[in-house]
């Protein structure tokens, strides 16, 4: 739990968004507490928990044993082995229980697996090319993100420059190839694109396991909700703040099995940590930046192409225009289908109240996303604020005002115009 | 049998009047105006398009002392017409709000407007044909004033103005033809003005020019026109620029061209230029509005412009893309009014400014737009569409008689691409404005209007014969009055001397009465 002064100890902020300020001064969120918010992202964090489920399992699934398969084409097909992975988080082997529910994959994911939303049940590869499946491409397009503008924090990035990984992925690399002389040549004459390749897979793994951690949070959180153990968004964000710290030192790795061996490409042992290392890479990322629409700009992230500031970024969940169809820069819309899917009936009779109904439900569940999503970097940016700066009951006004330059800060990124903080304090906007 | 025609829209208001609460005016009213409509409808294919004679001709004695008689007929000029009136009148009705205010006066009145519509086109007594055309305008009054919108009391009243004028014009030129002439009967078939000097002649044909070129419109008496139109409600201006604005060219056609061949083919070159320049005028002044409903006026009057350019040729391919013209300008106009109206319903504002990205699949009007689309190509003459059939057989018929002014429609039908894509890309195109998008869904009874007049824009785009077959007699009869050469004789053998005029064809057979 967030401690709050009681009596405030600083004049009002002066900032363009001096409101929200001192909400967050007051241990709140971005986003303003009101049940239809609370509804929205707790609704929202269900529908999105369920496709993370599968989508972590896949991220690890691709990492550690699809990893440089040159035809890919059943990297999406789930292996029972995988969906029978037991959550770190989740079930009763877990050792830090956050969801209170199995281990394995969620009962209404492997329903949504059965059927797909046409109901039928045909074969997997039929859903598959009907696109009757969840849209790991979404997954895929974060995590191009993360790998896309590397330098997000940590020392992660920096690894894998470095010798060891080098040599630890020509290891992996070797082995895997080792009875394909045609891959193997090719790795002699270009080994920086293989490399490349494995660099890659390590984001997978680098993603695979932050979801993990989140997919359980959110359907504790939903299930709290349902029983009324979570009344407001500042709660909603405290559950956050709390599981962040509480899993902050979860170990990042990226394993690779090949012939039944363990390839350790990122040891655990590196001491690579899913805050720094996953969380706060992953929210600069996607949540902030993540890139533009095809073919209206384009980076070379290998010529060093992609300037480091912010402000040339911003296409971000918490900017995207979800209106739209398809031109936020990460594929919104993929998601949104996804979440679309296993919204909570009382998500679902609340957008058949507004707009258009079941005919624009797809750009409500996007926004109401982009709402929990403002919740949750309320929750981050209150996790860096205790990481960094001081607790908001501090007695000091020195240390008051350092939190208060901190928020400022933050705060700052949302001024472009397109970034939605503004509209997300509109009720109406939906 | 054309009686009916006039008595099924005259009934409606009493029925309404007398109808219980119960009873929904709309649904009353659809089922009525589509009852004429098949009627109308049933009457064409009944109709003998091989000549140019009256049909289902009626008379009737009415008032001996002035001349005024219940004489009706049709032919294949005025019996398109009415089926385009019927049709628009039943689109008007579907297009009309569903919750509309005053409904049973509202309808009544735009039965009244179309039973005057029908008998104006119907008539075959100057007197009579007056009365219907004096009719219309009292409706067309009150619809505007009372449900339209923006400046409709000021657009109302400009509009009384100028069609009290056209009106005036129009009685004193019909006076001087019965009293002029030689018959002195107000009856089209007893008309003789063989005897009239050319000087009467031309002062008659100059009043009825005046007079229907108020209600066309056509520069420079064309500035009510958009303002009304503007003014009124979709339905409404629908009605006007479909319709109503065809009254005056058919009056045009009616009273000049075939009243007065030999003066016609005289002040030929001038009406061809006023025409011309009218397509100009409308064109430009249609890429500089803001709003997408003025600028469809102002399209209307460039478009408007065509007929009078064709039927200035009055060759025989011009004067059938006159009345080609007027059918599809009809359906074009009636589409383009319907969906502005529907954007602007929904989206709450026609400023070119303001709409953008309605095309957007989920939050946008998808459909409404797609026929925007359409609609803009139909009108800027895209083959395929009925306006390319229609623009084409005016071309073509003109440009060998006045080939400037109809190179000049050439090049402004290149405008109407122009503003139509600034229009479309402009609203239907580009980003969905968040702060705005959040615009109820078009519903289906919204979009069958829109769908009816799609279907017959393509249908007789792709098959013009099914538009042209009906009137391809009476023009060929009208253009031989005239005197002209054949347009193939005079675009082979330029060089040749001018056929001797021949005496031109009674205007219709005389009745049986």
């Amino acid at each position: 739990m967030i401690a709050v002064a009681t009596t405030p100890q600083l004049p009002p902020s002066q900032h363009q968004f001096a409101e929200i300020i001192h909400r967050l001064e007051a241990g709140g969120a971005m986003l303003p507490d009101s049940p239809e918010n609370l509804k929205q992202i707790i609704g929202i964090y269900k529908a999105y928990a369920v496709p993370m489920d599968f989508y972590w399992r896949d991220l690890l699934y691709i990492a550690e044993r699809v990893f440089l398969n040159p035809l890919p084409f059943f990297k999406y097909f789930l292996p029972q082995e995988y969906l029978d992975r037991p959550n770190s988080y989740a079930g009763d082997q877990s050792e830090l229980r956050v969801w209170r529910g199995g281990g394995g994959a969620h009962p209404e994911l492997l329903e949504f697996m059965a059927k797909g939303e046409t109901g039928k049940p045909w074969p997997k590869l039929l859903h598959h090319l009907w696109h009757d499946r969840v849209n790991m491409e979404f997954a895929e397009a974060c995590m191009r993100a993360m790998l896309w503008h590397q330098n997000m924090g940590g020392g992660f990035n920096e690894f894998l420059d470095s010798d060891t990984y080098r040599a630890n992925a020509d290891r992996a690399i070797k082995a895997y190839f080792k009875t394909n002389p045609l891959m193997l040549g090719l790795y002699k004459l270009f080994p920086d694109m293989f490399l490349e390749q494995v660099k890659q897979l390590s984001y997978y793994a680098n993603l695979g396991l932050f979801w993990e951690v989140m997919a359980p949070v959110f359907f504790e959180m939903s299930d709290l909700y349902d029983e009324g153990k979570i009344t407001t968004v500042p709660e909603a964000m405290d559950f956050l703040y709390n599981g962040i710290f509480a899993v902050a030192a979860r170990p990042i790795y990226h394993h690779v099995y090949i012939a039944g061996e363990c390839y350790e490409i990122i040891p655990k042992s590196q001491g690579f940590t899913w805050l720094h290392e996953a969380a706060l890479p992953y929210v600069e990322a996607v949540f902030y930046r993540t890139a533009p629409f095809r073919g209206t700009k384009s980076y070379n992230a290998q010529a060093g192409q992609i300037p480091d500031r912010q402000e040339e970024f911003h296409y971000g969940i918490l900017y995207a225009d979800v209106f739209p169809v398809g031109s936020a820069g990460i594929p919104p819309t993929l998601l949104m289908q996804d979440m679309l899917h296993f919204l909570p009936p009382y998500l679902v009779e609340y957008y058949r109240a507004y707009c258009r109904g079941e005919d624009d439900m797809l750009i409500q569940l996007g926004i109401s996303f982009q709402r929990s999503m403002y919740c949750v970097t309320s929750a981050v940016i209150q996790a860096l604020r205790q990481a960094t700066c001081y607790p908001l009951d501090d007695p000091d006004p020195d240390h008051l005002r350092a939190n208060r330059r901190f928020f400022e800060q933050q705060l700052d990124r949302f001024k472009r115009p397109e970034a939605r903080l503004m509209d997300i304090q509109n009720p109406n906007y939906r | 049998m054309l009686t009916l025609l006039l008595v099924l829209p005259l009934a409606v208001p009493a029925v309404l009047a007398l109808s219980p609460p119960s009873l929904s005016p709309r649904r009353v009213s659809s089922f009525a105006a589509f009852s004429l409509f098949a009627y109308s409808a049933w009457l064409l294919l009944q109709f003998d398009p091989s000549t140019a004679a009256l049909q289902f001709s009626e008379y009737h004695r009415w008032i001996d002392p002035i001349g005024l008689s219940y004489s009706l007929g049709v032919d294949g000029l005025s019996l398109p017409l009415i089926v385009l009136t019927t049709l628009l009148t039943w689109v008007a009705i579907l297009c009309s709000p569903l919750e509309q205010n005053r409904s049973k006066f509202y309808y009544s009145l735009i039965f009244l407007a179309t039973a005057g519509m029908i008998g104006a086109l119907a008539a075959q007594n100057l007197l009579l044909f007056f009365l219907f055309y004096e009719l219309e305008i009292i409706p067309f009054f009150f619809l505007i004033s009372i449900w339209g919108s923006g400046n409709h009391q000021y657009a109302a009243f400009k509009f009384l103005l100028y069609t009290a004028v056209s009106g005036v014009l129009i009685l004193v030129a019909f006076f001087g033809l019965a009293w002029a002439g030689e018959g002195g009967s107000f009856d089209f078939a007893s008309l003789d003005l063989s005897s009239l000097g050319l000087r009467t002649k031309l002062i008659l044909l100059t009043l009825v020019l005046v007079g229907f070129g108020i209600k066309v419109p056509i520069i420079p008496v064309h500035t009510w026109q958009p303002d009304v139109y503007v003014a009124a409600s979709p339905a409404v201006a629908m009605l006007l620029g479909g319709v109503l604005a065809k009254l005056g060219t058919y009056g045009l056609v009616r009273f000049g061209l075939q009243l007065f061949p030999e003066t016609w083919t005289l002040v030929g070159p001038g009406i061809a230029v006023i025409g011309s320049v009218s397509v100009i005028y409308g064109s430009m002044s249609a890429i500089a509005q803001k709003d997408i409903k003025r600028m469809v006026a102002y399209s209307s009057i460039g478009h408007m412009g065509y007929i009078i350019v064709a039927a200035a040729a009055g060759t025989t391919l011009s004067t059938l893309g006159a009345v080609a013209q007027m059918i599809a300008h009809g359906l074009i106009l009636a589409l383009l009014f319907h969906l502005v109206g529907l954007v602007e319903a929904k989206a709450g504002t026609r400023d070119l400014d303001k709409l953008n990205g309605l095309m957007n699949p989920v939050r946008g009007l998808p459909l409404t737009s797609a026929l925007l689309v359409l609609a803009g190509m139909a009108s800027a003459g895209i083959p395929g569409l009925v306006g390319f059939a229609a623009e084409l057989l005016v071309f073509q018929g003109s440009f060998p008689i006045f080939p400037i002014p109809t190179i000049i429609c050439i090049l402004s039908s290149g405008l109407t691409a122009v503003y139509f894509v600034i229009l479309i890309n402009r609203t239907c195109f580009g980003r969905l404005d968040n702060r705005l998008a959040y615009y109820p869904k078009v519903t289906p009874s919204e979009q069958i209007p829109a769908l009816i007049l799609t279907v017959l824009i393509f249908v007789l785009g792709l098959q013009p014969n099914l538009l042209l077959r009906w009137t391809e007699a009476t023009t060929t009869a009208m253009v031989a009055g005239l005197g002209l050469p054949p347009q193939e004789t005079i675009a082979l053998t330029a060089a040749s001397p001018p056929l001797a005029p021949t005496a031109p064809p009674p205007i219709s057979t005389p009745p049986d009465a």
